[in-house]
This record gives C-alpha cells, sequence and structure tokens, in this order.
C-alpha cells in the first residue's frame, strides 16, 4: 500500500516530489529484525559476573513483618546475598509520589523493599542475589518470615467510611486526592431541563499485559562512578534522573540503555520498587545484576488501572441540547501513589475528558481517589479515557432513548462544531485543531446505519439482540510541561533529534524518542528521509540510549510523532540548510537554485549536481578546498516542545455493532469502525495498527480484562490462562478511516493516534450492548461485560 | 518462575518407566507437558523425577481394534484431529478437539495425558466417559483395563496406581443410529468451558431413543445425568424441568468465569443446544 492521499499538509511540500514518504505507508525496517529474531531485549543481555535476583513478596495484602530471618537461604546453592530493606536503604533514598500542580496530594514515602508492614500481595520485602534465577527462587522458599496478617482494606467504596482500614495512620485516613471542577451553574441548568437522565458505571481494575514482561539489567562500575541501566522503558532521562537522584549518583554518570522493548501501553513510564532494589544491589556488591518479572509479578506488580465506579447526570432540553452534566468517581490506587507521575492522573482525566467533545454549558465533577491494599495503579494506555468516555457516551444515549431521538442526532446537535476551534472542554481545558462534526459524518457513512438497523431487526425476530453504538471522543496526546514538568516531575516534555551526514554519504538521525514496538524508528527515518531529500535506506537510526541521543521526554502520552517527529523535521530542514549552503560554495551558484533528492544535490534548473557522499568526502578529507570560513557543519540538531496549550488534542468517532447470545450471554463483535483525526498521518498503516492495536485492547476493558481479587485482596487470576485478554478469535473487522486535521502547533501537524481505540471502544461497546439489551428492557453498567452480567440482566440466572 | 530441581529420565521404554515410576512415590509422567511443565515453573508441583515418555515408540498408534477405536496415549491431539481412521469412526473428534486450547498446545498435548491428568474441565475425559470408553494402563503386573466411569474419582484424581502408565483409550465404534453430539460455552474461543457437555445419542432429532448427557467443567470431574437425560427422553426440553433435575443430579462448583448458577443454566441450555445439532 502506498497511499499519500492522507498527506494534506500543505506546509511539507509537494507529494509529487521523489523522497517524499511522509505520508506513505512503508513498511518498517524493524519488524524484519524482529521476525527474524534478532531482536535485543533485556533478557536477552548477558554481562560477565552477572547475577540474577528473585524477589520474596507479599503474599498478603496487609500485614506486619514482625521478623525475616534469611540464614538458611543465604546458605543456599549459588547465593551471593540475601537483602532485606536494610540493607536496600542504606543504597537507596526513599520517594513520594505526589506533584504539586493539582492541589494537595497525600502519600507516604515508599522504599523498594518493604519495611516493618506489607501494603499488597506482591510487594517485594526481601531479594536473594544468586548465580542463577532459579537458584535465587530456591533460597527464595528457605526465607522464615513471621508475619501477622492485618485487616486488609480491599474494597474502595468504603475505604473512607470510618470503621475503614487505614493502610497509612500518620494519614489519618485513606484519601489520596480529591479535585472538584465547576463550570456554570449545573443546579440551575437541571431544573429548566426536559429531561434528566442519569447512570451508575462501574470498571474492573485491569492492567497492560505486555508481551514482554519488565526488565532491568543494572550495571554499577566502581572505577568509573557509572551506572549502566539497560531497561526496557519509556522514559529513559526520566529514569536517569531518578536513579541518580535515589542511589545519590552523578546524573551524567547514568547512562540509561532502552533497546527492544516488546510492548508498554504506560506500565513500563513507572518506577517500580523491584527495579530501584535492582539498582541498589548492583551499587552495593558492585556486580551486574538482572531482574526478568515473571508472568505472575507482572499481574501482581505492573500497575493496574480503570478500577473506577462513576456516576452522572445528563440533563437536555426538549431538542436534545445538552444543558448540564455531573459526575462524580471514585477509583481506588492501590497503598501507594506511584512515583514518578503519581496515581492522580486517571481521575483527572475523567474529570477533564468528560464530555469534551461537546458543548455543555453548565458541568460539575467530582474525583476521589483512596487508598486500598492492592497493586498500586496508575496511568496505562487512553489514561482515564474509557470511563470518560463510557459516562459521557452512556448519558448521551439514554437521552437520546427518553426524547427518542436518534443516537448520531443528538451528538450531532451538541458538538462544538468543526469550524468553532479554538474552543473548551465543558471542563475547562482548551481544545482546537479537532473535527467531530467532519469525522461522525465519515463515520455514519461508512457503518451504513440503515443497513444494521435493518439487521438489528431481523435479528430480533430470530432471537438474537442485536444493537450498534456510535461514539464521539477527544484524546489526549502531545502533552506540553502543564502536564507533569509544572508539578515538579523531571519528565522532559521537550525532545531533541540529531541529524548528521557521514563521510560516507550515510545519514545517521538519533532521537529523544523510544520505540516499543509502535514503529517509533521507521517513522523517524521517513521524516529524516522525506525532509532531507535521501532514499530511506541510507538514513539509520539511534533511539534509547542516554548516552547517545539527545535529552528528552521518550514515548508516552502518544507524543513520538507530534513532538519527536517535528524535531526530526526541523533538524533534517537545518542540516538541509546546511548541506545546501556547502554545496552553494562547492558548485560556485546561489544556493537558491539547489534542491536535494535522492541522495544528491541537483540544480533545480538542470545541469551537473554533486552526490552528498562526494559534498561529505569534500567536506571531512578535504576541507581545504573549500572557500574559507564555510560554515561546513554537517551535524544539525533541534528540539521541539509544545506551547501555549496543555495537550495537543486528536478526535476519533467509533462505531459497532453487536449480537448477543440470550442463552449463554455470550458477546459477538460484528463489526467495528472507526474515524480518527490525527492531522498528518506520518505513515498511515503504522496509525491504523495503533488504532486497531487500541481497540482490541478497548474490547479487553469492555468484555475481558478483570483483576480479580477475594475479599482479603488476594488475586485470584493471575495468569494469562485465567486473566483473559482477547485473542485473534476475539478480534472483529475493524474499519479504519480518517479525517484529516493538521495541528497548527508545528510544521509537520501530527497529532497523536495511540489512545482513542483503547479510550473509546469500551464505551461503543458498552452502548451497542445496552442498545441491544434495550429491546428486552434490560441494561448492563459494568465493565467487563461478562456474559454473567448479561444473563443477570435479562433475567436468566 | 523456574522449576524446583528434579531428575529427568528419558525412558527407553514402557518397562523401564514403569520400573521407575514404581520405585519413586514422587516421579511423574512427561508426555507432552502442556499441563505439567506450567505447574513445574509456578512450583506447583515438585516431583523429583520427570519420566519422559515421549520418546517411546508406538505408544501414539491410532487403529481399529476389535469393536473399538484405540488411540494410543501419545498421540497428539493435532495427530487425531488429522487421523482418518479417527475421522472416519468418531467424526465428532475433530470438532472436540478444535475445542481444546490452540494449534501450538494441541501439537504437544497428548491424548492420554489429558485423559491421566483428569482435569474436570476438559473435554477428552467426558467424551471417554460419555462413549463408554475404556482406559488401558500398563504397570508392573500387566496391562488392566478400566472404564472411564470408574476411572475418575474427583478432582485430578485417579484410579491409577504409582506404577502404572496410560498407555492408550479404546473406544467402542459407534452402532448405527448412534451418534456424540457435542458444544461447550466459553469466554473466549480455546478457553477452559464455562460448561461443556457431550452426549451420546441413540436416534435422531425427532425420534431419540437413548441418551447419555455427561457434563464437564461442572463439577470435580465428568458429571453424569443420567436422571436429567432420562427425564429429557420422556419429556423432551423443558428448560425448567431440566434445570431442577440438574440441580439435584450434579454438584454445579463456580469458579472465576462463572457461578454455580451460572454453570447450572449454562447446561440446562446445554442441552438444548446439544440436541439441535441432530439430524432429523
Amino acid at each position: 500500500m502506498d497511499d499519500i492521499k492522507v498527506n494534506q499538509n500543505p506546509k511539507l511540500g509537494s507529494l509529487d516530489r521523489p523522497n517524499s514518504y511522509i505520508g506513505r505507508s512503508l513498511p518498517r525496517e524493524n519488524a524484519k529484525k524482529h521476525l527474524d529474531g534478532g531482536g535485543q531485549f533485556v533478557d536477552d543481555l548477558t554481562l560477565p559476573r552477572m547475577v540474577h535476583v528473585a524477589f520474596l513478596r507479599s503474599p498478603f495484602a496487609h500485614a506486619e513483618i514482625k521478623s525475616i530471618n534469611t540464614n538458611d537461604a543465604k546458605k543456599s546453592d549459588g547465593v551471593v546475598d540475601v537483602f532485606t530493606a536494610k540493607e536496600i536503604d542504606e543504597v537507596c533514598k526513599p520517594w513520594i509520589g505526589t506533584l504539586g500542580h493539582l492541589g494537595e496530594m497525600r502519600s507516604p514515602e515508599q522504599t523498594p523493599l518493604a519495611k516493618k508492614i506489607a501494603r499488597w500481595q506482591g510487594e517485594p520485602v526481601a531479594v536473594v542475589i544468586a548465580d542463577s534465577r532459579a537458584q535465587a527462587e530456591d533460597a527464595l522458599e528457605l526465607i522464615e518470615v513471621d508475619w501477622a496478617e492485618k485487616e486488609a482494606q480491599v474494597d474502595m467504596e468504603t475505604a473512607l467510611d470510618s470503621n475503614a482500614v487505614v493502610i497509612h495512620p500518620e494519614l489519618g485516613n485513606n484519601l489520596f486526592w480529591t479535585r472538584t471542577v465547576n463550570q456554570g451553574d449545573v443546579e440551575k441548568a437541571f431544573k429548566k431541563a426536559d429531561a434528566v437522565v442519569e447512570a451508575t458505571l462501574d470498571f474492573a481494575r485491569h492492567t497492560g499485559v505486555t508481551l514482554e514482561s519488565r526488565g532491568i539489567v543494572a550495571d554499577w562500575n566502581k572505577a568509573e562512578n557509572k551506572m549502566t541501566i539497560y531497561h526496557n522503558g519509556q522514559a529513559p532521562h526520566m529514569m536517569q534522573h531518578i536513579i541518580a537522584k535515589h542511589l545519590d549518583l552523578n546524573e551524567g554518570l547514568v547512562r540509561i540503555v532502552s533497546r527492544d522493548v516488546g510492548g508498554s501501553f504506560g506500565i513500563k513510564v513507572h518506577v517500580y520498587p523491584d527495579e530501584m532494589a535492582v539498582t541498589a544491589i548492583s551499587k552495593k556488591i558492585g556486580r551486574p545484576v538482572k531482574f526478568i518479572a515473571d508472568r505472575l509479578e507482572s499481574f501482581t506488580t505492573d500497575i493496574h488501572a480503570r478500577c473506577h465506579k462513576i456516576s452522572g447526570k445528563l440533563g437536555v432540553d426538549k431538542n436534545g441540547k445538552i444543558l448540564a452534566m455531573e459526575i462524580d468517581d471514585l477509583s481506588g490506587i492501590g497503598p501507594f501513589s506511584m512515583y514518578p507521575r503519581t496515581s492522580a492522573i486517571e481521575t483527572n482525566q475523567v474529570l477533564n475528558l468528560s464530555g469534551a467533545p461537546y458543548v455543555i454549558p453548565n458541568y460539575k465533577a467530582v474525583g476521589t481517589v483512596v487508598f486500598q491494599n492492592k497493586t498500586p495503579m496508575c496511568q496505562y494506555r487512553a489514561v482515564g479515557h474509557p470511563i470518560a468516555v463510557a459516562i459521557t457516551e452512556a448519558l448521551i444515549d439514554k437521552a437520546a432513548y427518553k426524547i427518542d431521538m436518534d443516537i448520531d442526532k443528538i451528538r450531532k446537535i451538541n458538538f462544538i462544531p468543526d469550524n468553532a476551534y479554538p474552543n473548551k472542554c465543558p471542563s475547562g481545558v482548551p481544545l482546537e485543531d479537532l473535527s467531530h462534526e467532519a469525522s461522525m459524518d465519515k463515520l455514519l457513512e461508512i457503518m451504513d446505519i440503515k443497513e444494521i438497523e435493518a439487521q438489528n431487526e431481523e435479528d430480533f425476530k430470530k432471537g438474537v439482540l442485536t444493537g450498534h453504538g456510535v461514539i464521539s471522543m477527544c484524546e489526549v496526546t502531545n502533552p506540553s510541561p502543564l502536564f507533569y514538568g509544572v508539578g515538579g516531575a523531571h519528565i522532559s516534555s521537550q525532545d531533541g533529534a540529531s541529524i548528521r551526514l557521514e563521510g560516507s554519504g550515510a545519514i545517521h538521525l538519533s532521537s529523544s524518542i523510544t520505540e516499543q514496538g509502535q514503529g517509533t524508528e521507521a517513522i523517524m527515518k521517513q521524516i529524516a528521509a522525506d525532509q532531507l531529500g535521501v532514499k530511506m535506506e541510507s538514513v539509520r537510526v539511534t533511539l534509547g540510549d542516554t548516552d547517545a541521543t539527545p535529552y528528552g521526554g521518550g514515548t508516552w502520552a502518544s507524543r513520538g510523532a507530534g513532538i519527536g517527529g517535528e524535531a526530526v523535521l526541523k533538524a533534517a530542514r537545518k542540516l538541509k540548510d546546511n548541506i545546501l549552503n556547502i554545496a552553494a560554495a562547492i558548485m560556485q551558484t546561489d544556493k537558491d537554485t539547489l534542491d536535494i533528492e535522492d541522495n544528491n544535490v541537483i540544480r533545480k534548473n538542470g545541469g551537473e549536481g554533486i552526490t552528498l557522499q562526494k559534498l561529505a568526502e569534500t567536506v571531512y578529507y578535504r576541507g581545504h578546498e573549500l572557500p574559507k570560513g564555510t560554515n561546513a557543519e554537517l551535524l544539525a540538531t533541534a528540539s521541539f516542545l509544545i506551547e501555549g496549550i496543555p495537550f495537543v488534542f486528536t478526535n476519533s468517532a467509533m462505531g459497532c455493532q453487536v449480537s448477543i447470545d440470550q442463552d449463554t450471554g455470550i458477546i459477538k463483535i460484528n463489526k467495528f469502525w472507526a474515524v480518527e483525526d490525527c492531522g498528518t498521518q506520518i505513515n498511515p498503516k503504522l496509525v491504523e495498527e495503533q488504532i486497531r492495536g487500541g481497540v482490541i485492547q478497548g474490547i479487553g476493558g469492555a468484555l475481558f480484562e478483570e483483576c480479580v481479587y477475594d475479599n482479603q485482596g488476594n488475586m485470584q487470576n493471575a495468569t494469562m490462562a485465567d486473566y483473559l485478554v482477547p485473542m485473534a478469535y476475539e478480534m472483529p473487522d475493524i474499519i479504519v478511516d480518517h479525517v484529516t486535521t493538521n495541528s497548527g502547533r508545528s510544521i509537520i501537524g501530527a497529532k497523536g493516534a495511540g489512545e482513542a481505540g483503547t479510550g473509546g471502544a469500551p464505551a461503543v461497546i458498552m452502548n451497542a450492548v445496552n442498545n441491544a439489551l434495550k429491546q428486552v428492557n434490560a441494561e448492563v453498567v459494568s465493565q467487563p461485560i461478562t456474559p454473567e452480567k448479561i444473563l443477570k440482566a435479562l433475567g436468566k440466572i | 518462575m523456574k522449576a524446583a530441581h528434579f531428575s529427568y529420565h528419558e525412558a527407553l521404554n514402557l518397562q523401564d518407566a514403569i520400573k521407575i515410576k514404581a520405585h519413586d512415590d514422587e516421579s511423574v509422567i512427561l508426555a507432552g507437558g502442556q499441563s505439567l511443565l506450567p505447574a513445574l515453573n509456578m512450583r506447583l508441583s515438585s516431583p523429583t523425577c520427570l519420566i519422559d515418555i515421549s520418546k517411546i515408540s508406538g505408544l501414539n498408534e491410532i487403529k481399529i481394534d476389535g469393536q473399538t477405536l484405540f488411540i494410543g496415549a501419545l498421540a497428539t491431539h493435532s495427530d487425531v484431529m488429522n487421523n482418518k481412521t479417527v475421522k472416519n469412526n468418531m467424526p465428532c473428534m475433530f470438532d472436540i478437539l478444535k475445542m481444546v486450547a490452540h494449534p501450538a498446545i494441541r501439537n504437544k498435548g497428548t491424548h492420554g495425558g489429558s485423559i491421566a491428568y483428569g482435569d474436570p474441565a476438559a473435554e477428552l475425559p467426558a467424551l471417554a466417559v460419555a462413549t463408554n470408553a475404556e482406559i488401558i494402563v500398563s504397570g508392573q503386573n500387566g496391562d488392566r483395563s478400566i472404564n472411564a466411569k470408574d476411572f475418575y474419582l474427583g478432582l485430578f484424581e485417579t484410579t491409577i496406581n504409582q506404577d502404572e502408565i496410560v498407555v492408550g483409550i479404546k473406544y467402542p465404534l459407534l452402532k448405527k443410529g448412534q451418534k456424540i453430539v457435542f458444544d461447550e460455552v466459553c469466554r473466549r474461543h480455546g478457553d477452559y468451558a464455562m460448561a461443556g457437555l457431550i452426549a451420546n445419542v441413540m436416534g435422531s432429532k425427532n425420534d431419540i431413543k437413548d441418551l447419555k448427557l455427561v457434563f464437564f467443567a461442572t463439577g470435580d470431574k465428568p458429571d453424569v445425568a443420567d436422571k436429567t437425560a432420562r427425564l429429557c427422553l420422556e419429556n423432551g426440553y423443558d428448560y425448567d424441568k431440566l434445570k431442577n433435575s440438574l440441580s439435584t443430579e450434579i454438584d454445579f462448583a463456580g469458579d472465576l468465569n462463572s457461578s454455580s448458577e451460572m454453570k447450572l443454566h449454562l447446561a440446562t441450555v446445554l442441552i438444548k443446544k446439544v440436541l439441535s445439532k441432530l439430524e432429523i
């Protein structure tokens, strides 16, 4: 596929020129490497003198550690040492997962290993260091812990009750954070409304389930005072700062290498106690230390997300115009707020994003975030979006049903018009360059609603409940410093790119953006080659190494293309300018008469040019041939950050049709449609992979995924057999289409595309299920929508 | 997630394997390893010795043996699915095995392994019970044949002795007018079912002469529902009556994906689903 129609951005130059790669679905080179088994993941790395660790983790959700006896474990075969909090704390300072820009957050100090009290099942308590992981696990069985199990506060809904178990007595209660947004006067507006609808939805905890589990190799080099960390994370420079800060190292002498990473979804952008312990152990014993989380550890210690219960109310007039919306959201985040991004952001996004596509003059939102004795929760792909979109779109469908209006019509009359940007979310967050109207029109065009409705009716006659839904949403991408930096976190919102022409004529590009499997490397290459005028194969890319790339934020919150891509574009344009200046001097002509095509400097009006290789050879090996004083720099560096707006929003419209088996409660997604407006698509196929992959994760949240806990706080399904993620068989056809509204914040015009699928699919699936159930006056309000919940709603059990 | 220490013995022949197994109470048989290896890695099981029988020749034979279809213990699910003799004599086997996990697992997992493991949620033990199959085991005192209904005692518990190894399963050949029909309900394709049913039917849809119902993923072993089958034979499909009967006949045990109430409901509707598959 070689589709250049999608590139409608005049700032990027004409589309029929040579080397026009932006907007084309070019194959990604690194996919071949992975198919060939040639990737290098953290676990592929073996260093001389390397040791392995295994953690003793709390078997209880809440327990006092009265004593730990490690004597027998230390004598076990192959064991180097066994550490508890005492030894680790000697080299690693504690952290606190709070930030200053979102009002008061209360979370206590956290240390790599639990001291005195363990607060979730899976919290690391002691660590065995041994020659092999198997030997370390053997020794784990010999550690004797005198546990005194305490009552656990498992349920978030009772966490603030007067008789709740207070997890951190020094805080007085289990409240972590709360925020209220109040725009206009909802009370007054609801009184004026012709119809008021209400809904309470709950969302189960789920987690990211990356194909490659978390892993780290820490290598402390005493002679150089240098710490090298091989880490499958998303934000190398953030980790560099964190490790230097807490291990008291010179930040410049901490190197983070993140080569191939097998999926992240936000799971790998946080600071984990076990990983901090590993760096501390390396510092302490002076040897490389490897830790690879096994799947059980992934389930009980990777961050969880989405544990929310939200109530909402929407008031409309008789014409369907929304007058007011009110939401009240409760979330339980485990016993600590994660570091350094905090565990407040998901709720904050729910408050910011609810109602975002629509004109809602009166809006009130309350968010409450509490502690509980479960695995910590934090930001995971499409942070907060599934909750915000689901409550908004559920209320809108209910309002439509109540006033007997088509579900697409009620949305259309309430959208912020496409020509009314810049504008604001109901919560007050600024919005620009969005296209809800055009996207919904396109969605309805590709869905053929009439045919779908006819099929719904036909199925109903056969006893099958079939229904459909459509939704609109805003997607937070490309964050500015107002996301984290302003709150005091050392997380760069600026990204850099450095590009050079080498003596061989090869182009080398390095970027602070990282690759976790989504094709970052490919799009960076496309931008560089396109802007410079060289063939794709002449560009090689280095990512994920703090010693070798510019400083920057890394890849999260869909910021790679829009921020990192713009930096590459700027750097490539600078280098091109330098090259043309040098060529003009060599060719003794005016720079404006020259251009670069296919690795050659050409004369626009014809005549002999010069290859980039020849030009580079002249610069590097025969510099004396250049006129005196020529600025012969073949290296250019540029940076970019979003200014003047908190985020560059993307928008999306989605639709789906589902059928429900009334006997078994099994839901089948017949088809799924998504229209995304992410501005310039650098590689449409990769954009569609983001949408499709995101939708699949959204299907997971809507129908399958749930971290099941018993009432003592034990996770019940921490295996891939019991924690259900959608597999090939559960994936419907997903039709993807686009509307293109470029971001005015950059030349490249790209916005992020990674969140929408995950953020929107749960809402549209739930609406479609409820559209189907409406035919028999039933309804579901809880995700995942399991067969048992369906059968209960149908009154079958 | 690394297994604890164990010794490994690659058995040269059946007698070799039986000898080791008889002398070491804590040794276990390794065939396809699809259930055993995860259990070892999660340290849910710490046997002293793994006796690898996968190299023993002849144990994967599939043949007609008198009035039975014999499937050797080491035949993999893929072998069985793709075997002509099986297809001609027990056409239901393909449909059943298609629901056992995924191709990679079916390429390694063995017929005998699934029968011997006795997972109450697995299809094959229920099939063996429903078809009145004989399970052939070999031990120090030679071979013995155990009827499937006597083989399963409880959760992962069978009548097999420490010195014995399952060597094959004999399924009686179907008589004229006899049919095995099957269905199950699972969250995802290839998952263990929330409930499943194998019915052994004599007759046609409109004229069922005999009916045997064996449920799986409902209790601690394949659940035979003779009383409900009789009721169904006499009265036809009546949801409420059959549900009531099943509730007295089977001790439904809920799991993560379905409560006991859900399993009872699904078991009841499975009777309808399975019978609807019969030809008129």
